[in-house]
């Protein structure tokens, strides 16, 4: 077993017999981590959301990054194992978590939006947003058992637009419809993982996809005001199981491999719809719960690689799948005009661990990460497959003065196509990660 | 123990900071991404339905009042709709409340004249190229109220001395060029001014009891008892083909005794008889319906109240010439009835009323400058008794509507009243009382015009063409049902 930073910081204070400085540090810091994340978590509340046009259609846009230790390796990490931080591309990887340890990990990500393509307005073609992306706790309950709970998102909607429309029955009569749509569904799940042979590690995140989708038609006169809204308030649940497989080891005295995989059977989303219309005194002229509907999510599957020389370079490489095909016959998904197809990803990533030794361990002080990716997405309109690629880079640094790690991670990516009256998005990502770490609490008594 | 010195807390605050302004300072952008993508398109539309029958009715009110109205309405006018119509005004004048001291020696009679005032804002409808022929006639009854009568009203008729008090010669009267103007400086027929030489028997007895101050004069209930009133009529004889016209005259109108001064240079006096009981002042009106020389047409079938108390009838537009009329002033309005209305509600994609508009067009060759319509057109709800109900009021505007007129003479079509009748609709359209497809709008010309003014609307039904008849127009909010 790796020697973990927090084992030697427990193991310093042991030894100086001082466990009470480290109390008192550790009030401070968790005094600090709150202001800081109640800080950004508010300033991401009140800058406005970016534009997603895609996000209209389906289930939304689908949540593809981590905001984890793998955003900087272009969220590369199925097979990827890390004693300190919550890798939650796939559930085997809680088992490698230091023994009686407890950490807390929550992502912040600022997004900056160049928009391209005919149906963009060129008089206004960008905007940003800070969004909140993830917080998880994760824990070691005995010598091979590591475990995570979590609140991430799984797919988001944000749009807005404006279609002229020439008033039924009239020749001549234009009123505007104003469409928007926002929203979120969110995974909290529940991650155990188990170790097997010190080589194996199987694991089991029990995930249950929650959220709303509002959407609106608000048809506006020439002045702007509203003449009638239709708001279309869809809810989504149900729960999401994916299961993961992580084995690894040591090629010679420089080397250790890594293999994973992860499956996601098929489920079924239930929506309840709910469809209002006010008109122009709003007053409702109608509120119906409609049929409920589910929406089924496909079996999904994903393969990592890793590699690492000497506990300081590591190379990473994933391919994840999605069969949209298989259920594109039993989905009614909202909306027309376009196709559900199945998705893919491929990404790889490189790492750079700066370790020091300390106390006969290895203790990582920084990394440097960079990666690549390549996909497409599970949207097909007017013939094309709206394709996502990018490079990352990041930075982290790991405190040994306090149990905070922190990490920023770089994102320049292009998703989409100006071809066929599309858009194409030139996004630029920024994602702070804090990880805090911490003893658990167990009277002294110890697993190993 | 510090082992390495990270800028952590610094770097991230700083870097928060950047973040944030970043983003908040950007504005989103305007996407026109169209529609048939979006999740929910199967929303709320607007459709509109402007083929809604429109059943319009001439409701003929037999008498209207126009005492007190401040115009004295008189002439005689064809109109080739409406048939021939004639106005005669009464008045009452009273003799001045300080009499003048005549000398026997110095002061001697001269005429006595009727002077009636026309400024350029009064009503006036008709041919002004047409010359006008007035007779005045003493009242030779008393000019008073009936017992539990409230005034005179259109069809009152007092009668008249057969011998008249004096005439006019053809004058002609021009009533957009000029305000009035000094009537001292003008001889009769000239101007905007009318003035009248009535009978010197009349203006010498006048002048002898101003020169005796009789107690006639002196006492107004003596007075009305021994001068009734006067009445203004038009002599002329309109023939087939000519138009004629009605003149409304100012109530300020006056009789005057003229008598002359003797002195080193004589000079001209005059005492005023000027009009009293202004209220009392009223126009009867007679209208000729059918017009004998172009049968068929027009109002020769308009249904006439057969009893003295009687709601107004209503006659539908298929028996008036596929049209319908609004003269106020002369008891005409016109009724509008939606009965197919209850039909859009019943539609399966209704779900609510948005709003309604009215468009009231008037038949194309049917005014004119010379046969002008009204300014002013108010709207008022009404029933099976097609009497005037209150004004349906505009969705967020205070005040009745008056149809904000567009008036294009040289594009007719084009020619418009337009009103906001959402209110009235959005009762109506589920109205599903037995007596639901009564109710209706009614057309009129408001207060005051509605007893001065003669201005006449003929609105086609809907065997005109389209883009000449009235036009309904009903906004709803469609939702299909769907799952």
């Amino acid at each position: 077993m790796k020697p973990s930073l927090m084992n030697y910081i427990t193991f310093v204070n042991l030894q100086r017999g001082s466990v009470r400085p480290l109390k008192i540090r550790l009030l401070r810091t968790k005094r600090s981590v709150v202001i800081y994340l109640l800080t950004l978590i508010s300033l991401g509340g009140m800058a406005q959301g970016n534009f997603s046009p895609y996000s209209q259609m389906g289930l939304g846009d689908i949540e593809d990054g981590f905001y984890n230790r793998t955003t900087g390796l272009g969220n590369t990490g199925i097979a990827y194992r890390s004693n300190r931080f919550l890798i939650n591309n796939n559930p085997a990887s809680f088992s490698e978590l230091a023994n009686q340890y407890f950490t807390m990990e929550t992502g912040i990500r600022g997004s900056f939006i160049d928009y391209k393509g005919s149906p963009v307005d060129i008089a206004s073609t960008q905007s940003g947003d800070i969004t909140f992306r993830r917080l998880a706790m994760g824990i070691k309950l005995t010598r091979h058992w590591g475990s995570s709970i979590g609140l991430v998102p799984f797919s988001t909607q944000n749009y807005e637009f404006n279609v002229p429309y020439d008033i039924q029955g009239s020749g001549t009569e234009i009123a505007n419809h104003y469409y928007s749509g926002h929203g979120s569904v969110n995974k909290v799940y529940w991650a155990n993982s188990y170790e097997f042979f010190h080589h194996v590690s199987i694991g089991v995140e029990a995930g249950y996809i929650f959220g709303q989708l509002n959407q609106k038609d608000i048809i506006q006169a020439g002045n702007g005001a509203t003449q009638v809204s239709t708001t279309n308030d869809i809810n989504l649940q149900n729960l999401y199981m994916t299961y993961g497989l992580q084995t690894y080891g040591n090629l010679g005295k420089h080397w250790q491999w890594g293999i994973g995989g992860t499956f996601s059977p098929r489920a079924d989303l239930l929506a309840s719809y709910n469809k209002s219309v006010l008109d122009n005194d709003s007053v409702s002229l109608q509120n119906n719960e409609l049929q409920q509907r589910y929406l089924s999510l496909p079996h999904s599957y994903g393969v990592g690689l890793s590699l690492t020389h000497n506990q300081k370079f590591t190379w990473v490489a994933d391919y994840r799948f999605q069969d949209w095909d298989a259920v594109k016959s039993k989905n009614v998904y909202p909306g027309q005009d376009y196709a559900i197809a199945s998705s893919e990803r491929g990404s790889f990533g490189f790492e750079i661990s700066r370790k020091k030794a300390l106390y006969n361990s290895r203790v990582e002080l920084s990394y440097f990460q960079s990666g690549v990716y390549y996909g497409n997405s599970y949207l097909q309109i007017n013939g094309e497959q709206i394709k996502d690629m990018g490079v990352t880079a990041g930075f982290g640094i790991n405190s040994l003065k306090t149990p905070l790690a922190y990490s920023i991670t770089f994102q320049y990516g292009v998703k989409g196509t100006t071809k066929n009256n599309l858009i194409r998005e030139n996004y630029f990502n920024v994602t702070f990660n804090i990880n805090y770490g911490s003893i658990w609490y167990t009277k002294g008594k110890k697993f190993e | 123990m510090t082992l390495f010195k990270y800028p952590g807390k610094k770097l991230l605050f700083f870097l928060s900071v950047v973040l944030f302004l970043g983003t908040s300072c950007q504005k989103q952008p305007n996407l026109l991404f169209g529609n048939s993508y979006t999740n929910d398109n199967n929303g709320a539309n607007i459709v509109v339905v402007d083929t809604s029958t429109v059943l319009l009715s001439t409701v003929y009110t037999d008498s209207t009042s126009t005492n007190g109205t401040g115009y004295l309405m008189v002439g005689s006018y064809n109109d080739p709709y409406l048939g021939n119509i004639t106005s005669r005004a009464y008045w009452q004048v009273s003799p001045p409340g300080s009499l003048p001291s005549l000398s026997p020696i110095n002061d001697r009679y001269d005429s006595i004249g009727l002077l009636l005032f026309f400024k350029k804002n009064n009503p006036w409808y008709g041919d002004t190229t047409y010359s006008q022929n007035y007779v005045v006639n003493q009242v030779d009854s008393l000019y008073q109220l009936a017992t539990f009568q409230n005034g005179f009203n259109s069809k009152t008729v007092l009668p008249l001395d057969p011998d008249s008090l004096g005439e006019t010669g053809p004058i002609f009267i021009f009533p957009t060029q000029r305000d009035t103007l000094p009537y001292i400086s003008q001889g009769a027929g000239q101007g905007d001014t009318v003035k009248i030489r009535l009978n010197d028997n009349l203006g010498k007895q006048l002048y002898n009891m101003v020169y005796s101050l009789s107690d006639t004069l002196k006492n107004v209930t003596k007075w009305l008892n021994w001068f009734h009133g006067l009445a203004l009529s038009s002599k002329s004889v309109l023939n087939s083909g000519q138009t004629g016209a009605i003149y409304g005259f100012k109530d300020s109108c006056v009789m005057r005794i003229y008598y002359r001064e003797a002195g080193v240079i004589s000079t001209q006096k005059y005492i005023d008889f000027n009009i009293t009981n202004r209220g009392l002042a009223f126009n009867h009106l007679y209208r000729q319906f059918a017009d004998k020389s172009r049968p068929g047409t027009a109002l020769d079938q308009l249904k006439l109240p057969a009893a003295t108390v009687q709601t107004p009838p209503a006659t539908v537009s298929r028996l008036t010439g596929n049209a319908a009329y609004v003269q106020t002033m002369t008891g005409l309005n016109v009724k509008l009835s939606f009965p197919y209305l209850r039909a859009i509600a019943q539609r399966p994609d209704y779900i609510g009323l948005l709003r309604a508009t009215l468009t009231v067009r008037p038949v194309p060759g049917s005014f004119s400058t010379q046969w002008r319509i009204p300014p002013t057109l108010g709207i008022y709800t009404t029933d099976q008794n097609n009497e005037l109900g209150i004004p349906v009021p505009a969705i967020g505007l205070s005040g009745a509507q008056t149809g904000n007129l567009s008036l294009n003479y040289f594009a007719p079509l084009t020619t418009t009243y337009t009103y906001d009748v959402t209110a009235f609709i959005k009762g109506q359209i589920t109205n599903n009382a037995s007596n639901a497809t009564e109710q209706g709008l009614l057309l009129s010309v408001p207060s005051p015009a509605n007893t001065t003014d003669f201005r006449r609307l003929v609105i086609a039904d809907q065997t005109y063409p389209v883009n000449q008849r009235v036009l309904l127009n009903v906004y709803y909010i469609s939702l299909f049902p769907h799952q």
